[in-house]
């Protein structure tokens, strides 16, 4: 469950970021994203964020689910912003759909 | 941060004015006995004040004994670090103790009259 | 003070974390690796067996050796095997008559590290393990423990007080969530300190103020002294009102049920929850009482309940009562300090937050000196504050990492039986730290950060091989068994060890920016020769 929460934190961080402009135009420069679409991805990351929450309670109970769910926030808030976004900004999408899969079926085994 | 007050040039020019004065009177208005203040009033002052919270909140808190001796050491550690803001964030070195002293007199006051000394 | 309210807030974040953050660098450092203790105490003990017996099994023979070894004793604890610490240990207090009285205070006492297969105690080299880390992070060390504590407790309220006034001075908090602007100088190590501050402030806040929680009765005895004022144990009793005291002992000898049968009545009552441990009070005796204790489960609190059997009729006599609010606050924040609860996905994660505070305290300290320097160079000299800020820099940041490594290796190459061992390995832990303070202070340059940095890295990545080289617990033989907890430990060695000449190198190959001046000559000239070329 810890994998699958790291996961989904991740994918819901990308699609927060990817609501900035400036993480836009960074990624796509003239191609950045418009404002309708902008809003989509914040629902998405918030959306996500949500499951990641819901996920970490019923694994972990209402005393440390919200502990998980905090720091997977954290480490891959962190993974994302100093790995990914200044060495890797190509590998972003594709790691934010793999980690929640590799979460899922960790959590599933 | 701020530079010195150039208090050399506002004072009277007279040439047999006495230098020590002069340099005295730079001396204490160096703004560092401000900061030596207001971070002494958040320190020492800030004690003062968590002490008297965890003070006043066992007397005052309704309820079982030991657990308004625990409630007022939670509450005390955050008065302390609300005291340092205050501290620094407050117009002058003065205000800074007597928004720290203050709250800490009168939490005194209250926990004396409530018997907590007696 | 004359500036803003933003700006005065800045300086007291700037002024509070410089003031103690090297200290709390060590404190960070050291809290974080005891995320692990248990770990690396196995590791630093590799003679200890890993044996899987059950609990039942185990505490069997933990009451059998008590019986032949302690069979005066007026108390016995024992620590039943975990998952995370396989060793069992036994601890014991002999009634006042028969106290040893060479040992002064600890002459009532008696204790044993146990096989739980055999129950023999076990023989292993002399070490604090990861304990040593443990109590370094609020005893300090080579001062009296009091001192330490309010030390630490003072460093701690700093700490808090940088973190709230953090929040308040970092204007942009939401818009630069995810901003790191790699290879721009002040730029990025700013960039980097709001960061790894704001992605862990939910663990650097709770940390924080929660580690103040588990001292704050030493620091805050007022309320005690004026709610309890002739008698304080009372609070004690009052607010982590355990179970009441045993009477005094029975005359008459009787024989105990089997252990086993009562943890079993314990287990069911708790609907399946294991036993972490009991004490048994006036064992062998016809009133002998054992509290069972349970293991930590779900809960976040550090106060898990207990039930207490009469050991020869297992009647339940007591449990421990519900807990008032405040007692189940305070229990709820010191549980979440020292994360017993944590199972290995929840420990990782608390483990890598607590090195990304460690990032944060240091990229803070570097940052100060990064903001400073340009002052000092328009003067053409470094003035003192920056000098020694710089040596303290490299001391604490890089100079740490070699400490922590070199007590590893002192763990390894001790001689086995030599006195004093076990202080003798936190020795070198402070020697190697010295060494590296000495040589940053003596030259506090870059290159100084290099080598530190180098010299750390080679010290970690080293341990698996020096253990390897001096016992049977290294990566061969542990990934094949599966050991997870021990190969992690030197993988954990490699990873830092890679980190750390990462750091070095870029250190190492660091060029200062170009002036815009500097800028203008060099595309000029490249234009003129381009020119000159092409004419």
């Amino acid at each position: 469950m810890m994998m699958l929460a790291l996961g989904l934190s991740f994918s819901a961080f990308t699609a927060l970021s990817f609501a900035m402009e400036k993480h836009q135009l960074e990624l796509h420069g003239r191609q950045a994203a418009s404002v309708t679409r902008r809003r989509l991805w914040q629902l998405a990351g918030w959306a996500l964020l949500t499951v990641a929450f819901a996920l970490s309670v019923v694994d972990h109970g209402w005393a440390q689910g919200p502990v998980l769910w905090l720091g997977a926030m954290t480490v891959s808030g962190m993974l994302l912003t100093f790995g990914l976004y200044p060495y890797r900004p190509r590998w972003i999408v594709p790691v934010a759909w793999a980690l929640p899969i590799i979460g899922l079926l960790a959590a599933l085994v | 941060m701020d530079s010195p007050p150039d208090t050399a040039s506002m004072n009277s020019s007279s040439p047999t004015a006495a230098v020590p004065p002069r340099r005295l009177a730079a001396f204490v208005a160096h703004p560092a006995w401000g900061v030596f203040s207001r971070s002494m009033a958040a320190i020492v002052g800030g004690y003062a004040l968590a002490a008297m919270t965890s003070v006043f909140c066992a007397v005052v808190w309704t309820g079982a004994r030991g657990q308004a001796v625990l409630t007022g050491m939670l509450l005390a550690i955050l008065a302390a670090a609300g005291a340092a803001l205050w501290a620094f964030a407050t117009r002058s070195a003065v205000r800074a103790w007597m928004g720290i002293a203050l709250p800490t007199a009168v939490m005194a006051a209250v926990a004396w009259l409530l018997g907590a000394w007696t | 003070m004359k500036n803003g309210f933003r700006q005065s807030m800045a300086w007291l974040h700037t002024w509070t974390g410089l003031l103690v953050g090297w200290l709390l660098l060590l404190i960070f450092m050291a809290g974080t690796a005891s995320y692990y203790r248990e770990e690396i105490s196995r590791w630093m003990r590799p003679e200890l067996p890993r044996s899987t017996v059950s609990t039942d099994a185990a505490a069997g023979r933990a009451v059998q050796f008590l019986q032949a070894s302690a069979g005066q004793a007026d108390t016995w604890f024992v620590t039943l095997p975990q998952p995370r610490n396989p060793a069992m240990t036994a601890f014991w207090r002999n009634p006042e008559a028969l106290a040893d009285p060479s040992k002064g205070r600890r002459g009532r006492f008696g204790n044993a590290t146990l096989d739980p297969a055999s129950g023999e105690p076990l023989q292993s080299r002399e070490t604090r393990g990861g304990d040593f880390f443990y109590r370094l992070h609020f005893d300090l060390h080579y001062i009296p423990v009091m001192w330490a504590r309010y030390l630490v407790g003072f460093c701690a309220m700093f700490m808090l007080v940088a973190i709230i006034t953090g929040v308040i001075t970092h204007k942009k908090i939401f818009k630069d969530f995810f901003t790191f602007r790699k290879d721009k100088g002040l730029r990025s190590w700013l960039d980097f300190h709001n960061v790894s501050a704001v992605m862990g402030l939910p663990y650097h806040a709770m940390i924080t103020y929660t580690g103040i929680v588990t001292l704050m009765i030493m620091y805050l005895p007022w309320g005690v002294k004026v709610a309890y004022p002739q008698d304080e144990a009372a609070f004690y009793a009052e607010a982590f009102g355990g179970m009441s005291e045993v009477t005094t002992v029975a005359e008459g000898r009787a024989t105990p049920m089997p252990i086993a049968q009562l943890l079993d009545n314990a287990r069911a009552h708790w609907k399946g929850q294991d036993v972490a441990g009991f004490s048994v009070t006036h064992p062998g005796a016809a009133n002998a009482v054992i509290d069972i204790q349970q293991r930590d489960g779900r809960r976040l609190s550090i106060d898990t309940p207990a039930l207490r059997y009469d050991m020869v009729s297992g009647r339940l006599l007591e449990q421990t009562p519900a807990s008032g609010a405040a007692t189940a606050t305070r229990g709820v924040l010191y549980g979440l300090h020292l994360a017993r609860f944590a199972d290995w996905g929840l420990r990782a994660l608390f483990f890598l937050s607590g090195l990304a505070g460690c990032l944060m305290v240091a990229s803070g300290v570097v940052l100060w000196a990064v903001k400073e320097r340009p002052k000092h160079a328009k003067r053409g000299r470094i003035g003192f504050g920056l000098r020694l800020v710089d040596a303290l820099n490299i001391g604490a940041v890089a100079g740490l990492p070699i400490a922590f490594a070199a007590y590893f290796w002192g763990n390894r190459l001790l001689p086995l039986g030599m006195a004093e061992r076990a202080s003798a390995e936190a020795d070198v832990f402070f020697y190697a730290w010295g060494a590296a303070l000495f040589a940053a202070f003596l030259w506090p340059r870059r290159l100084m950060w290099a080598w530190q940095l180098y010299i750390g890295a080679a010290a970690f990545a080293l341990v698996p091989v020096v253990n390897a080289l001096t016992t049977e617990a290294h990566l061969g033989v542990t990934l094949r068994n599966g050991d997870w907890a021990l190969a992690g430990v030197d993988l954990s060695m490699l990873a830092f060890g890679a980190m750390l000449a990462l750091c070095g190198r870029r250190m190492q190959a660091w060029q200062p920016a170009l002036s815009a001046a500097e800028k203008k000559k060099r595309a000029a000239a490249a234009a003129a020769s381009a020119s000159g070329a092409r004419a």
